[in-house]
């Protein structure tokens, strides 16, 4: 076994971590140890061995899966913390993110509502339409819905709200259910025909993020 | 420590994607892991030895350096930051493996039996650049780094793939920069060890 200042010695030479000086002084000390210095040979061989084959990069397995992966992870995170932080469970804590200050910036002043409309088949009736969550910074503004088969429209009404310029187009999406999946933190919204609309979920600061699914 | 990895002029800059990232823009952050998945699933690959393992621990390492990207400053590269706790991310993982006495990474009892010019090293002129090209040779150092220790691999793939200075190595792991040139003689020596018959034949 060698004296630990001769190891630090090979390794340093190998790895040119030695000064000008040490290394004349150390290869000099190879021309009068051929022991030494066929081992110095064969640790330095091995080493570039090591480099050659043990690549710096390399190709990620299933790499767009390994970054949806993360995302994924990171929304459930934020869901996870902003759940900790709540009270009130089901849809309303589900769609919290409207309310936040983000959505306000988003919504033109006109539309200031927006809703989610769930037609509930269970009940079948004509009128049969409600709100699952909006978001109105006028707190004056009340929104309702009426749905209508023959139609096949939801009609939704914006109580006290200022009037809404007539060439601006307002339209909405009829939504028959909707699923959440836990595992991706989102919730889909389907129409009457089982067609995916869109998909909410939040990213990682909370704020919402609406998908189209078709 | 590791350097970012070089970027096309037109290429949005780490620091601009930090920053983005450290507001909430995930998308920001998704450019930063395609950029560095390759390295540092590479890095996690070579200390780990497992497909499976490598590719979850490099998850990890990214999950992680998001929850911690508010306290990051900007004095440090992000991927000299990143592979740092890439990093340790791999090494607890391989301390726990070894905790768990999973019948590897044995060199440990024979670290100091291995002498130098022992016949653990092969005579002769060593010139095994034809079967250094051989693919064969390859897969050989990797089962031979699968052998290694934890704290031998730790710094083989610190110096050997990541070029590391012994500073940089010893501020990593921490330890002393005598024990990072002992670690790194004896982990040679192992590998050496290991391959015997590869140099033997090759000569």
């Amino acid at each position: 076994m060698k004296h630990p200042s001769e190891e630090h010695d090979l390794i340093r030479w190998i790895d040119g971590e030695m000064s000008e000086t040490e290394r004349t002084t150390f290869e000099e000390r190879l021309k009068q140890d051929p022991v030494l210095a066929t081992e110095a040979r064969q640790m330095r061989a091995l080493s570039t061995s090591l480099r050659a084959h043990l690549p710096a990069e390399m190709r990620v397995p299933h790499a767009d899966y390994f970054n949806t992966q993360i995302e994924v992870r990171i929304t459930q995170m934020a869901l996870e913390e902003t759940r900790a932080k709540q009270t009130t469970p089901g849809w309303s804590a589900l769609l919290q993110w409207m309310r936040q200050p983000w959505f306000a910036l988003t919504g033109a002043a006109a539309l200031a509502v927006l809703g989610f409309f769930l037609v509930n088949p269970a009940t079948g009736g004509a009128s049969e339409s409600m709100i699952l969550s909006s978001y109105a910074p006028n707190t004056h503004v009340q929104a309702r819905t009426y749905h209508d088969d023959g139609a096949e429209a939801t009609v939704l009404m914006l109580d006290g709200l200022d009037a809404v310029p007539a060439e601006r187009k307002v339209s909405g999406i009829n939504i028959h259910r909707s699923a959440v999946e836990p595992e991706l933190a989102s919730t889909t919204m389907y129409d009457h025909q089982g067609t995916a609309v869109f998909m909410v979920s939040r990213d990682a600061l909370g704020n919402p993020r609406i998908t189209p699914r078709r | 420590m590791p350097a970012s990895a070089s970027t096309d002029p037109g290429e949005v800059s780490d620091l601009d994607l930090v920053k983005r990232s450290q507001a909430g823009d995930t998308r920001a952050f998704d450019v930063l892991v395609t950029r560095y998945r390759g390295r540092i699933y590479a890095m996690t690959y070579h200390l780990i030895q497992n497909e499976t393992e490598a590719w979850d621990l490099a998850q990890e390492a990214f999950i992680k350096a998001w929850r911690a990207l508010p306290s990051f400053k900007h004095d440090a590269g992000f991927y000299t930051w990143l592979y740092r706790i890439a990093h340790n991310v791999s090494y607890d993982w391989l301390r726990k493996k070894k905790i768990q006495g999973d019948g590897e990474f044995d060199d440990e009892r024979t670290e100091h039996r291995v002498a130098a010019g022992a016949e653990a090293t092969p005579k002769g002129d060593l010139a095994p650049d034809a079967a250094l090209r051989n693919a064969e040779l390859g897969h050989r150092i990797q089962d031979a780094i699968a052998k290694l220790s934890p704290e031998h691999r730790q710094v083989i793939v610190l110096r050997e793939v990541e070029g590391l200075a012994y500073e940089e190595i010893a501020a990593l792991i921490p330890c002393s920069l005598g024990t990072v040139m002992s670690r790194l003689f004896y982990a040679r020596k192992k590998l050496q060890e290991q391959l015997h018959d590869v140099y033997e034949t090759s000569i």
